[in-house]
């Protein structure tokens, strides 16, 4: 009965098989929407005819990579990183607090670093046809801490928690949760007296199939779900939850925290027993005794790796990059969608106008960037914050640099002369200050004056969505809608730039529910047509994020979230 | 002297009263508290709060009352020994700022057991005979590296030391527990920086007791000249570096944030650092206080042992 569930090939699979056998999807694409409907990667990897990776083959069953080599078991890893608090995993802001979880907290997908997401604390899913409708069926044998079993109603807990307009949770910028919750109506008013809507879980939302198995009904196709169910603050907590995490730390993973202090040390240590009775992690074999993180600052990482304190580092800047080249270790270099956006609120002066901002862009050599701030890796952007590596990419035709064409626009709009301020954190390192830089030079040609305005992190995270014009760096997502969908849809939370095209969000909706990679590239051109000529940023480069570790540590991967999962990570003794 | 003490403790009281209040007033406008949100809740959850929401988390926070009440209430904690809470490090600040101060004690310490005898050694013998060839290159030699900044002695140190010739370790954060070599580069740093300054004063000091009529007398009547500078010289060319070598406690206390800094050395300087950033105010509060007592504490012991040192000096 199971079995035949498993084998049964979801229509949009089946479709997505039928155009890799006529050639229109590559095979790794076919791959990709298989795992998403549910086919057994070892399965979609078979009927794509490709040689199976250590993923798939262990993927039948569990989402983890082959160990690297005959791993021995025991041994500490250490880790440099920033050790921040964990109070409410639902409302984390830094990846950084999520590694400190991950380990303890798991997720019902998990995205490894090619790209693919595997099911995690689900053993698989299902998609309605019209991708509105999603089953997710639990692994069993999953426990807790504390003894329990992993059941639905734990998962639907947490749902319904992300979804409270009084948590504050990120998650419900997610497409998926995003289409369980609508609009009401708070009961408070804004400050021009409307009424002020709140975002509530719709009723029926979530369906209880039974002990392993939820459905969520959504109000809208998402592709998406799966990948969701893997970014960061969606970590399945058990309802016994209180904040702070750290004071109550419960999970179903591996390892559990044995010791926190916030800006110095963050210590883990494997689960073994359960009550008194051995801890059955369900995931197989974990080889390290323990996880360290020690607080460095990102500066300061390298340097600590050096001396040897540390095995690894959770990133190094590129201008320490002739450094790390001396040290004895690994630099390992993921390609990501990282990004910074240099962007406009559309709704505040110059850049209501749009002549004004697309003098702006005019004005930039988007290519002429990247070369001056990473010498090694990463990509171009063409300020529609969709990246090579997403899947859905498409290729728009290269932006020519137009400093004639960016004067007329500003004498048009009385601009000439144009004095403007750019708000910069250098919130992951100070390559965002040289984007500016580069900027600035190229934005005088048109006789735009860009002054910098460099503030500490902490403080620019206060005013990133709200600042005129500021250089926000965003992380990598899966998918290219998925940024798009957290940071361009009229009025969701993170719209820094508070851009507002239906047109775009319509596009954006179908682009969403189309499972079918080249369908989806072909509305991708609209959605991405659309944001960039509405010139609401200039977004010039992609970035590769660089990690080194210790030749004795084996199986460490490069996820380009910089997303730690060391399960399979082992230590030469 | 016991009248000045006492004066010296009232002004100490004052300094802190009213610093502290400086500080609560500072840190009470509604950005301030809204950043604190961010940092405790993230800046979504913040933004995403309603306004009652919002007022509940100030309540918790006990921000919703007049700074000075807060300021008040503050005080009374503080004579009943509680420094408060951090809210970035999750921990009462009594026993982080103790912490963070036995580390800064154990940096100060040996930065003054290296940099005392070295920069009076120099000082003495620069001072003992000005214009010599010996007091040209050690007033060069200190005039040269106090001039460096301690991060740049710092880099250049950490890429000799650490990096290039891998003797010693790069950082000092301690993490398996205490190491004295990573407390090598730190010390030296600071020792490079200050020995200077400390030498300077002494050669000066001691120039100028070696022009006075007393040593000339004592050495026109044939005395030996170690004699002189040992048993005349010293012990009055030593009364000034005295008082410097004490007023340099304040700065080995809070400046040298720099090097703590760089060297991820847990001290008090980083502490006070990162808790201005964050913004914690408490900690702030906390630390700008016994920057006051060890100032003024630093003082008084530089006042009374100049009038032990120099009975010519009383105080009325």
């Amino acid at each position: 009965m199971k079995r035949e569930e498993t084998t049964r090939l979801h229509p949009k699979a089946a479709e997505a098989k039928d155009l890799m056998e006529r050639g229109r999807l590559s095979r790794r694409g076919f791959i990709r929407v298989a795992a998403l409907t549910g086919l057994s990667a070892a399965a979609a990897y078979a009927m794509a005819g490709l040689p199976q990776p250590a993923y798939a083959q262990s993927m039948a069953d569990l989402p983890f990579p082959e160990p690297e080599g005959t791993p021995q078991m025991g041994g500490i890893l250490k880790v440099g990183m920033q050790v921040q608090k964990m109070e409410d995993p639902a409302t984390y802001s830094w990846t950084e607090m999520s590694n400190q979880t991950r380990h303890t907290l798991e997720y019902l997908a998990y995205t490894t670093p090619d790209n693919v997401t595997h099911p995690m604390l689900a053993e698989r899913w299902e998609a309605s046809d019209d991708l509105s409708e999603w089953t997710f069926y639990l692994r069993k044998g999953v426990t807790w801490h504390n003894g329990d079993e992993l059941v639905a109603d734990h998962v639907r807990w947490n749902v319904e928690r992300w979804c409270d307009p009084n948590l504050g949770s990120a998650n419900v910028g997610l497409s998926s949760i995003s289409a369980l919750v609508e609009e009401v109506d708070s009961g408070e008013k804004n400050e021009d007296g409307t009424a002020k809507m709140v975002k509530k879980l719709r009723d029926g939302a979530i369906e209880l199939v039974d002990d392993h198995t939820i459905r969520f009904k959504l109000s809208k196709p998402v592709l998406s779900f799966p990948e969701d169910m893997y970014n960061y603050p969606t970590a399945i907590l058990h309802p016994s939850f209180e904040a702070p995490f750290s004071d109550n730390p419960i999970g179903t993973g591996p390892f559990a925290l044995a010791e926190l202090v916030v800006g110095d040390r963050c210590i883990l240590k494997r689960v073994t027993e359960v009550n008194g009775a051995p801890f059955e992690y369900w995931g197989g074999d974990v080889y390290l005794d323990e996880i360290h993180y020690y607080n460095f600052d990102e500066d300061n990482q390298l340097t600590a790796f050096a001396s040897g304190d540390i095995d690894a580092i959770y990133e190094f800047g590129v201008e320490q990059m002739e450094l790390a080249k001396a040290l004895e270790g690994e630099i390992i270099a993921a390609r990501t969608a990282q990004t910074l956006c240099v962007r406009f609120q559309v709704d505040k002066a110059p850049w209501d106008d749009k002549r004004v901002r697309q003098a702006f862009v005019k004005a930039c050599d988007n290519p002429a960037v990247l070369p001056l701030v990473y010498a090694e890796g990463g990509d171009v952007g063409w300020n529609h914050h969709v990246a090579p590596i997403h899947p859905e990419y498409f290729e728009l035709p290269a932006l020519e640099r137009d400093v004639e064409g960016a004067k007329a626009l500003l004498a048009d709009a009385g601009m000439e002369d144009l004095d403007v301020t750019v708000d910069v954190g250098n919130t992951d390192g100070p390559w965002q200050q040289t984007i500016c830089e580069v900027i600035r030079d190229q934005v005088k040609d048109a006789g735009i004056t860009l002054n910098i305005n460099v503030m500490p992190p902490s403080k620019y995270w206060e005013i990133w969505d709200k600042t005129a014009f500021g250089a926000t760096q965003w992380t990598h997502r899966p998918l290219g809608t998925m940024v798009l969908s957290l940071g361009y849809r009229t009025g969701v939370p993170w719209n820094e730039t508070k851009y507002a095209n239906p047109e775009f969000d319509a596009a954006l909706d179908e682009a969403e529910a189309i499972l079918d990679v080249e369908e989806r590239r072909a509305v991708m051109e609209k959605v991405e047509k659309i944001l960039q000529d509405d010139a609401v940023m200039v977004q010039p480069v992609f970035r590769p994020v660089y990690t080194i570790v210790n030749a004795k540590v084996h199986g460490y991967p490069a996820h380009p979230t910089q997303y730690h999962q060391f399960n399979k990570v082992w230590v030469e003794s | 002297m016991v009248k000045l003490i006492g004066r010296r403790l009232i002004q100490m009281v004052l300094i802190i009263l009213v610093a502290s209040l400086l500080l609560f007033a500072i840190f009470d406008t509604p950005e301030f508290k809204r950043r604190l949100a961010v940092q405790e809740l993230g800046g979504f959850a913040v933004s995403a709060l309603s306004q009652d929401a919002y007022n509940e988390w100030l309540a918790r926070r006990g921000l919703d009352v007049p700074f000075y009440q807060r300021y008040f209430n503050w005080i009374g904690k503080i004579v009943q020994g509680d420094f408060g809470f951090s809210y970035e490090k999750n921990r009462p600040v009594g026993p982080l700022l103790a912490d963070r101060l036995a580390n800064t004690g154990i940096l100060a310490l040996c930065v003054f057991a290296l940099m005392i005898p070295i920069s009076l050694t120099l000082g003495v013998l620069s001072g003992m005979r000005e214009g010599s060839g010996l007091d040209r290159s050690i007033t060069f030699l200190s005039v040269f590296t106090t001039s460096i900044p301690e991060i740049a002695t710092a880099i250049i140190l950490t890429v000799v030391f650490a990096l290039g010739l891998g003797l010693l370790p790069a950082k000092s954060a301690m993490i398996a527990g205490f190491d004295p070599w990573q407390l090598v580069l730190p010390v030296l740093t600071l020792v490079i920086y200050d020995f200077g300054y400390v030498a300077r004063m002494t050669r000066a000091s001691m120039a100028e007791v070696m022009t006075s009529q007393y040593i000339r007398t004592a050495i026109l009547k044939g005395i030996p000249y170690r004699r002189v500078v040992m048993k005349h010289a010293l012990r009055n060319a030593l009364i000034a570096p005295f008082t410097v070598i004490v007023l340099q406690m304040n700065w080995l206390l809070s400046g040298v944030v720099v090097v703590e800094v760089f060297f991820e050395y847990d001290g008090f300087g980083k502490l006070l650092l990162e808790a201005a950033l964050f913004p914690d105010v408490e900690v702030v509060q906390a630390c700008t206080l016994v920057a006051v007592v060890v100032a003024v504490t630093s003082q008084i012991i530089s006042d009374v042992g100049y009038t032990f040192l120099n009975p010519r000096i009383r105080f009325s």
